[in-house]
């Protein structure tokens, strides 16, 4: 009973969450209307959490994804407005994406700064490039193509629900896509198992012919255009795009990440766990914001259940609970 | 004064690290402690030190016994330990460093600056180390310095002042000039009246030191003799005299004659150069004492320190900048001397440690896992090495230190390589998973593999070796066919330097 505990403790404790809304918001909470919409609120954190667990996975992470969220919106935006298709104008604040990632990847493998000091860095590199390409002015209205903003508000039809038509929505299915390919990547490729090779032991990884250096760059990269498209989605969700939209995902990803790791058998990483980590925030964030907790509270309260899991986790392998 | 152990015993699961050694410690001399890697000394000192209590007998001091159940006990029965490896605080200045053990003098709560570097000052004089500024960082002084630092260090006491210095092979990372100190120091440690118990590997230091020597083989008390009682041969004798000969089996299959592995005027940053051949199926043992270059050179065949100058051929192909991942897919294998450090994912499955350097040619389409090919893999090779596990799936960390050691031979073995370099491949293993290593090495080099074997352990050498090559400062002093040779033969080439090479 308490090894079922130590091991699956953190998900009675999230199963409990989903289970205290339900009971205290019996007539919205457990609808399919609430869930799709849930789903579409936690889209861009979920695709940034599984980026952010492939550069976990070596035990390192990304500090900019924030920052690199909010560029790459405000460069599209930009593009639209100096007339470039929409098409074209992804591909290249994807393309931002993918430098700002490997820029990141070069700082941290090849130079061999701290990922911590390095990330940290680029966070207010990217975040001052965001200003400069921006003036520092959020770019709506006109300027965004109704192509693009519509996309968001777009979706798999799933037919009538409570007589009213009902989507699911295309931002979650990209997430769900986003959160696919990295669970292949990580999971079923020899790519991924030596990424969690190099967090294992980077010095055993690198003499059992690992190219540690060069894993690592391909990581951050994959966490750069990771950290694009989720600054795109949010753009598009929105309508608009400026210089900071994106920069709250960074920490509240790597709380999804932590919030993961406390579900796995050794405390590892893995994108599955990280989606349930996101799922939990998002409940949280949905289920208080329609008991009209005021969100001051509420940040609070999203912050101690995270500390109450991590340390609930961190006590249950040192065998205190049980054994 | 006199330290008096007696009857000391030590087991180690199935091993039995010491057993019932007994012998004296007299102030005001320095006692040399030899032996052989495995022969107990380590042991001994962490008893010593308290970090370890003995299965059996005590220690006395003039007659009484003393507790040794903390590193308190020892301090207090006025015994120091000076390690290769210091504890030093290098941001710190040298006055700061050596009052770390004791309460900064104070006024008022305040630190009395002034009297915390006089005390240092005073402390160093009185071993004659004033070129050593107190107010200096501990970062710019070099290695030797910081060893006298943590010296005179202990003759900053509020209680009585001690009497006896254990140094656990002081000069292994000094120069010649920067050891003439310590030796200095340690003669004005004994003419105050202290002992010093040295644990060395080098003979000539040995030999002009200590008044006299004690050598410990196989945990077990040999000899104590007065140094002009005694000879260097006299010593080697006693220290050596394991057979091994009842673990190795004999060759059975003749060494192929084209050569395998080509290595010329190989270099690194500490190594080299180093010249030799290795033909199909042979073992080539690479001696030397600690430091001498064993596992520098391993790491420069593997590809983990950068190559400087030199050669290195397989099978006619050179091998031109190695890496780790060319080495590996040119048919060389290693198993590192650190398991937990260099070797193991110690929180990883016994499958993802095995075929970690696989995952390659295992893959489907080179891409994807295949977690069944692994499977058999793992099955397949952890069977040749006689891999005692509950599941492939069980973490490494559950694992004995022979079976991570097997695991480890699983992981180099399943490529099929060609040469396998083993870096101490039986260190803190038990006998029985020693024994199992000893065959299979045996048996590989019966298939045609070629095997470098860079061992601390002169039987486990001579057992298995064709040749040996012996190291000497990162220079190849020696490389000497395995025919005949003694175990004193072997330790007399380690200490002699004459290139004959």
């Amino acid at each position: 009973m308490s090894a079922l505990f130590r091991r699956f403790g953190s998900l009675i404790g999230m199963a409990a969450i989903v289970v205290f809304f339900a009971l205290a918001l019996p007539d919205t909470f457990m609808t399919a209307r609430n869930w799709l919409n849930i789903s579409q609120q936690i889209s861009m954190l979920a695709v940034v959490a599984a980026v952010m667990t492939v550069v976990m996975v070596m035990g390192d992470f990304d500090l900019s994804v924030g920052s690199m969220a909010s560029l790459a919106g405000v460069v599209a935006a930009v593009l639209f407005v100096q007339g470039w298709s929409v098409p074209a104008a992804l591909a290249a604040a994807i393309g931002v994406g993918l430098i700002g990632g490997l820029f990141n990847g070069v700082l941290v493998s090849v130079i061999g700064i701290l990922p911590f000091v390095a990330t940290l860095a680029t966070l207010t590199v990217y975040s001052g490039a965001a200003f400069l390409v921006s003036d520092g002015k959020t770019i709506f209205g006109r300027d965004i193509p109704a192509t693009f903003s519509d996309f968001a508000r777009s979706g798999m039809a799933l037919g009538d629900i409570d007589g009213r038509p009902a989507i699911f929505p295309a931002l979650s299915l990209v997430a769900l896509a986003v959160t696919a390919i990295v669970w292949v990547v990580l999971e079923q490729t020899s790519y991924g198992r030596r990424l969690y090779a190099i967090g294992g032991n980077a010095e055993a990884a690198r003499l059992a012919g690992v190219p540690v250096t060069v894993l690592r760059l391909s990581a951050f990269a994959f966490t750069g255009v990771g950290a694009a498209i989720a600054g795109l989605m949010y753009a598009s969700r929105v309508a608009s795009a400026n210089p900071v939209q994106g920069d709250g995902l960074m920490l509240t990803a790597i709380a999804a990440v932590f919030l993961g790791m406390t579900l796995t058998e050794n405390g590892q990483p893995r994108v599955l766990a990280t989606l349930a980590g996101v799922v939990v925030l998002g409940v949280l964030d949905n289920g208080l914001t329609q008991m009209s907790v005021d969100s001051y509270v509420r940040e609070v309260l999203v912050g101690a259940i995270i500390l109450i899991a991590v340390s609930a986790s961190a006590l249950g392998r040192r065998g205190l609970f049980g054994r | 004064m006199t330290l008096s152990l007696q009857s000391l015993s030590r087991r180690y699961g199935a091993v039995l690290a010491l057993s019932e050694v007994s012998f004296d410690i007299r102030p005001g001399e320095v006692q040399a402690l030899m032996g052989e890697n495995g022969a107990g000394k380590s042991t001994l000192i962490r008893l010593l030190a308290g970090l370890e209590r003995p299965d059996t007998g005590q220690v006395l001091r003039n007659g009484k016994p003393i507790a040794l159940g903390g590193p308190a006990d020892a301090e207090a029965a006025g015994l120091r330990f000076i390690h290769q490896e210091l504890h030093v605080v290098p941001a710190l200045s040298v006055a700061e460093n050596m009052h770390l053990h004791h309460p900064y003098p104070t006024r008022a709560g305040l630190v009395r600056w002034g009297k915390l570097r006089d005390t240092a000052k005073r402390a160093l004089a009185r071993l004659g180390l004033t070129h050593i500024d107190p107010d200096a960082p501990m970062a710019r002084l070099s290695a030797s310095d910081r060893m006298l630092v943590r010296i005179a260090a202990t003759l900053i006491t509020d209680g009585p002042s001690p009497w006896l210095y254990v140094m656990d092979e002081p000069t292994a990372a000094l120069t010649g000039a920067e050891a003439e100190r310590l030796f200095d120091v340690i003669g004005e440690l004994t003419a105050s009246g202290a002992g010093v118990l040295y644990v060395s590997h080098r003979m000539a230091e040995v030999l002009r030191l200590a008044r006299t020597v004690t050598v410990l083989r196989d945990g077990r008390h040999v000899s104590t003799r007065a140094i002009g009682d005694t000879t260097e041969s006299q010593i080697i004798a006693d220290m050596t005299g394991r057979d091994l000969s009842a673990d190795v089996p004999d060759r059975t299959v003749p060494i192929g004659t084209s050569p395998l592995l080509q290595v010329a005027g190989l270099t690194t940053a500490t190594l080299g150069p180093v010249r030799f051949e290795l033909r199909p199926g042979e073992i080539l043992g690479v001696a030397g004492l600690a430091g001498s270059g064993r596992g520098a050179l391993l790491r420069a065949l593997i590809g983990a320190s950068p190559r400087r100058d030199g050669t290195v051929t397989m099978g006619g192909t050179s091998l031109t900048r190695t890496t780790p991942p060319e080495a590996w897919s040119a048919g060389i294998a290693y198993v590192p001397r650190e398991r937990r450090s260099e070797g193991l994912m110690m929180h990883r499955s016994i499958q993802e440690n095995v075929a970690l350097p696989h995952l390659g040619p295992l893959a489907r389409a080179r891409v994807f896992l295949n977690r069944k090919a692994e499977a058999r893999m793992v099955a397949k090779r952890g069977a040749e090495v006689r891999l005692k596990s509950a599941a492939p799936s069980q973490s490494c960390d559950h694992l004995s230190g022979g079976n991570q050691q097997k695991v480890l031979f699983a992981r180099a073995l399943a490529g099929s390589p060609k040469v396998l370099l083993l870096d101490e491949p039986t260190r803190g293993v038990d006998v029985g998973a020693k024994h199992d290593i000893y065959r299979l090495i045996r048996s590989l080099g019966d298939t045609g593999m070629g095997v470098i074997l860079a061992s601390s352990d002169l039987p486990e050498l001579l057992g298995l070796s064709d040749r040996i090559l012996v190291l000497h400062d990162g220079q190849q002093a020696h490389l000497v066919d395995n025919t005949g040779l003694t175990e004193a033969d072997l330790l007399t080439l380690c200490y002699t330097k004459e290139a004959a090479a």
